[in-house]
């Protein structure tokens, strides 16, 4: 069986010097290789490549009459067809897209204009979209974060907020959407904001505030006090969670805290100006202490 | 895009020289008839050319000879195939000139080429191929899209038939 193998192998052009020397002493390898040798000796009819082709032609010239279908090539379709895609979208967003887009990163306001002279102001940690082609017909902008708005007088001016929508003519206001928390409140004017179902009309001095899914209903404030225009946060009974929140907006940092109840309400303010101060305004009141570690604030009981 | 297409004349051309020969070469072994294996042969090469759409180009090697066979098929009425040695082939031992020997080379001929037409149209024509091609086993499993086990077994069962045959058991 063994020899089966190497007689194949040996045909296959593939047997080792050795292998060969092995399979010359078995007693049948003589007529194998004149099997071999004469097979191989076999005449078959030789072509002659050119006239064959030739002749081939010739043949399938008659047949070509009929009309060889070529087919549409598809790949070749696709090609253009993305390229076309890719110039079309390119010179899209290169020419008729007018998202206008500002954003302040942590610790960080910004003022700027809007196409009609409305004014801006944008807290820290805060976007603001808007598509500047259609803002003479419709004065619509997304917030994301807390900004100051003093409308000029106008058509319909809107805000829209993931939480709520907040729509003016004129006047000068203040909105604040974080995590589960939006605020709106009227300097000037009346502004009307709609939250899911309910639509409410804000009269001057005012305040809108809905906290985790729930309508807050301390509704006046001090008009004196626009306070993070002033480089200052100020609160009247707010959950602590939504202040830690704020200074970590304000300051950059990242606030951890221990064993402390974050619903526990605080009313008072803290400056924009130095991270030390702003702590303490807001721990002392509430009997806690901080400490600052790198990038990281830990709050925890003054007990401990 | 770099793929070939059989549609495109150069590459058509090309294909055709490469396998012509052996084309025509595998329809002889099956029919065993000079004067039908080129018609066979040019026959196999027209409906690819006709197709040339439909085929990929690394395929058309065995697509050729799956053509040729079912032309085969449909066409040749099995006969008693028929070779003949090339006419001045050197015998085996080329030094050995006695009487003796050439006549008892030339009658290990006739027996072999009568051995080599009485096997079966499969294992005929993966011997010759072998032989007369020099192609390898793997090269012919390809072309004729078998595995190699199987060209394998039909090259030992073809030696074993000629063998026995020559022996004259």
């Amino acid at each position: 069986m063994e020899d089966k193998n190497n007689i194949l192998k040996w045909l296959n052009r593939e047997t080792s010097d050795e292998e060969l020397a092995r399979l010359q002493e078995s007693k049948d390898f003589k007529t194998l290789e004149k099997i071999a040798h004469y097979a191989s000796q076999i005449e078959t009819p030789k072509v002659n490549v050119d006239k064959s082709l030739e002749d081939f032609k010739l043949r399938t010239q008659k047949t070509a009459k009929k009309g060889r279908v070529i087919p549409f090539n598809f790949k070749q379709l696709y090609k253009y067809a993305a390229a076309i895609i890719v110039l079309f979208t390119t010179s899209y967003f290169l020419f008729f897209n007018n998202e206008t887009s500002f954003k302040t990163k942590f610790a960080q306001t910004k003022t700027f204009q809007l196409p009609d002279n409305s004014e801006v102001v944008l807290n820290a940690n805060s976007e603001i979209t808007f598509d500047k082609k259609e803002w003479e017909s419709n004065r619509h902008l997304t917030l994301n974060g807390e900004a100051f708005f003093k409308v000029q007088k106008g058509k319909k001016f809107t805000v829209l907020t993931d939480i709520g929508e907040v729509t003016v003519l004129g006047t000068k206001f203040n909105v604040k959407e974080r995590v589960n928390y939006f605020e709106v409140k009227t300097y000037e004017g009346l502004v009307s904001v709609a939250y899911k179902d309910t639509l409410v009309k804000l009269s001057k001095g005012t305040i809108f505030k809905v906290v985790n899914g729930t309508i807050d209903t301390v509704n006046t404030f001090n008009i004196k006090e626009n306070s993070w225009l002033q480089k200052e946060s100020n609160f009247k009974s707010i959950a602590l969670r939504f202040v830690l929140k704020e200074i970590e907006n304000q300051f950059g940092y990242t606030i951890e805290t221990k064993d402390i109840d974050l619903d526990i309400l605080y009313s008072g303010g803290f400056t924009h100006a130095d991270v030390n101060i702003a702590l303490q305004s807001v721990t002392i009141p509430l009997q806690l202490s901080y400490k600052i570690e790198g990038e990281k604030i830990i709050i925890f009981n003054y007990d401990n | 895009m770099t793929n070939k297409s059989l549609c495109d004349e150069i590459y058509f051309n090309e294909f055709y020289s490469t396998h012509i020969q052996s084309a025509s070469n595998f329809a002889y072994y099956k029919s065993g008839d000079k004067n039908t294996s080129l018609d066979l042969a040019q026959e196999a090469f027209i409906k690819i050319w006709e197709n040339c759409t439909k085929i990929d180009f690394s395929k058309a090697k065995s697509y050729l000879f799956t053509v040729i066979n079912n032309l085969f098929l449909n066409k040749i009425k099995h006969q008693k195939v028929v070779f003949e040695y090339a006419k001045s082939s050197p015998y085996l031992d080329v030094d050995n000139q006695s009487p003796e020997y050439l006549l008892e080379e030339e009658e290990f001929k006739v027996k072999l080429k009568n051995a080599i037409a009485d096997l079966t149209e499969g294992e005929r024509e993966v011997f010759l191929m072998n032989r007369i091609d020099g192609k390898k086993y793997r090269e012919i499993a390809e072309m004729l899209e078998l595995s190699q086990k199987a060209v394998e077994k039909r090259m030992s069962s073809a030696l074993k038939k000629l063998r026995s045959k020559i022996n004259g058991i």
